[in-house]
């Protein structure tokens, strides 16, 4: 009988917010902030040092990688946010993350499952 | 607090960070501090500052000549110059007083275990959102 591959655990808040921010393209660290910001309507908001902390996990377990400056600057703007590392989401990071959507997902789906047998008072 | 105050504090907890992830990290936190600083974010930044100043050193205690913080205890090795030690102590007691001035004034609960680095941090102000640390393998 062929083993299973080993699932990866849950992703942690701060990582699963990050990983989305970048999955809409390259950012760099305050770029990120903003996204996630935005993506969650103001209701989670990164502060630098756990963006960091993050980032450097992501990093070493090559979930993230950071771009190289000429690759990553922008060609219209010449603004100081060039100066910045920009960071981009790996392939690895890509499909540890789509394996994270799908376990909420299944979690969502479990969820909705249980409040319906409690509204029908099945449960 | 006044914006150089804070910006010194902030400052001062980067440069307490191990020297490997403030080479790497330092200027863009710093820089991302100058960009949030003036919206209200002040105390939220010098705590989540402390917080990873808390999780890079404890990552780094077993290390000889490195400078551990865990429950509120300076733990030294050889090779702590008295300058960063009493550099932590400022920062240390800085800390302190901005966790009684949060738990007072935002309606905070800072809860600290007597195991480091396994300790939970809850802020329950209400620009701010919650902040939980889980545990570190």
């Amino acid at each position: 009988m062929q083993a299973k591959p080993p699932k990866s655990p849950p992703l942690s808040s701060a990582t699963l917010h990050i990983l989305l921010a970048l999955a809409g393209g390259n950012l760099h660290g305050y770029g990120i902030i903003k996204e996630v910001a935005r993506n969650s309507e103001g209701h989670y908001r990164l502060g630098p040092g756990t963006l960091y902390d993050n980032l450097k996990k992501l990093m070493d377990t090559g979930l993230v990688a950071d771009l190289p400056p000429a690759s990553s600057r922008r060609k219209s703007a010449s603004t100081k946010e060039d100066d910045r590392r920009f960071y981009t989401l790996t392939r690895q990071g890509k499909e540890i993350l789509a394996s994270e959507v799908d376990r909420l997902q299944a979690v969502v789906t479990k969820a909705k499952l249980r409040l319906q047998e409690a509204r029908t008072g099945r449960a | 607090m006044n914006i150089s105050a804070s910006r010194l504090i902030y400052r001062a907890i980067l440069r307490l960070h191990p020297s490997a992830f403030r080479d790497e990290f330092a200027p863009d936190m710093l820089w991302i501090f100058d960009q949030e600083h003036g919206q209200g974010t002040t105390a939220h930044l010098l705590l989540d500052g402390t917080i990873s100043l808390l999780r890079q050193r404890c990552r780094l205690r077993n290390n000889p000549g490195q400078l551990s913080i865990a429950s509120g205890v300076l733990i030294t090795g050889p090779g702590i110059s008295p300058l960063r030690l009493l550099q932590a102590t400022i920062v240390l007691s800085l800390i302190c007083f901005s966790c009684l001035f949060l738990e007072k004034s935002l309606n905070a609960s800072v809860l600290w275990s007597d195991r480091m680095p396994c300790y939970t941090v809850t802020l329950r102000a209400p620009s701010h959102a919650e902040v939980v640390l889980q545990p570190t393998p």
